[in-house]
């Protein structure tokens, strides 16, 4: 059993994919908000695998720094919506 | 890579991707939570099981703190605009980006691309922005920071005086 860089794309197809359908398909944008963070996480995994397997040679945190970096906005990204989309019983 | 990690990468693979469909289709707020921050845990087995364990540690407390906030019941409900068809219409989109997404990684032929324009890459490009340019980028940074607190606070100001 071995792990290929089609294998990582498959998961993170899945995973962009998954988030999509989440940030579209939920009534309350709340909820939407949810499939940003598996969308980045889509984008992460496939950024980490190309630094896994495809940069040949170079350094493998070509990748690794942009996933941490998606990571952050992700978190931020839904910490700004729900902070804009504001609390329970404020108006 | 070893069978070990094998293992390891498709076993948090499946953890992660089921996390996601319980993100997209669970009905209640708290369960979506539960699902986001599975999808943290086998979003850090994955990236650790590639030899990437910094990048899993930053992402697993990234996503356990987003599954917080998701789960969170303070926050009020926002109703999309969008009618039903426009959703089965954006489901069935998300259905295309999958099919568009694995027939590229099934190609993988890009992957061989050799670019001859110089250097290019994370580090050269943040070596570009963090050390070449730092202070322009700074100055954006602080202007975007400043913007988005400031839009937040005149849209709440505007909520509440409704």
């Amino acid at each position: 059993m071995s792990v290929d860089l089609i294998a990582v794309f498959f998961v993170a197809a899945g995973l962009a994919a998954a988030g999509a359908f989440a940030a579209v398909w939920r009534r309350d944008l709340t909820a939407a908000l949810a499939g940003i963070p598996l969308m980045f996480a889509g984008a992460g995994v496939a950024l980490v695998g190309i630094g896994r397997f495809a940069a040949a040679g170079g350094p493998h945190l070509f990748g690794q720094e942009f996933a941490v970096l998606l990571a952050i906005a992700a978190t931020a990204l839904v910490a700004l919506g729900l902070g804009v989309s504001g609390r329970e019983g404020s108006r | 890579m070893d069978s070990l990690h094998a293992i390891g990468f498709y076993a948090s693979s499946g953890v992660s991707v089921a996390g996601a469909l319980g993100v997209a289709l669970l009905p209640r707020r708290d369960q979506r939570g539960v699902a986001l921050a599975v999808v943290g845990l086998g979003l850090a087995g994955l990236y650790a099981s590639l030899s990437a364990g910094f990048v899993a540690l930053v992402a697993l407390i990234c996503y356990l703190g987003a599954a917080w906030l998701v789960a969170t019941q303070q926050y009020r409900a926002v109703d999309n605009v969008a009618g039903t068809r426009w959703r089965q219409l954006g489901a069935v989109g998300a259905g295309g980006l999958l099919a568009v997404l694995a027939y590229s990684a099934f190609r993988g032929d890009f992957v061989h691309a050799v670019y001859y324009g110089g250097q290019f890459g994370a580090t050269a490009l943040s070596r570009l922005v963090f050390a070449h340019d730092t202070l322009a980028t700074e100055a954006i940074a602080a202007m975007v920071v400043v913007a988005l607190a400031g839009a937040t606070a005149v849209w709440r100001v505007r909520e509440r005086g409704r």
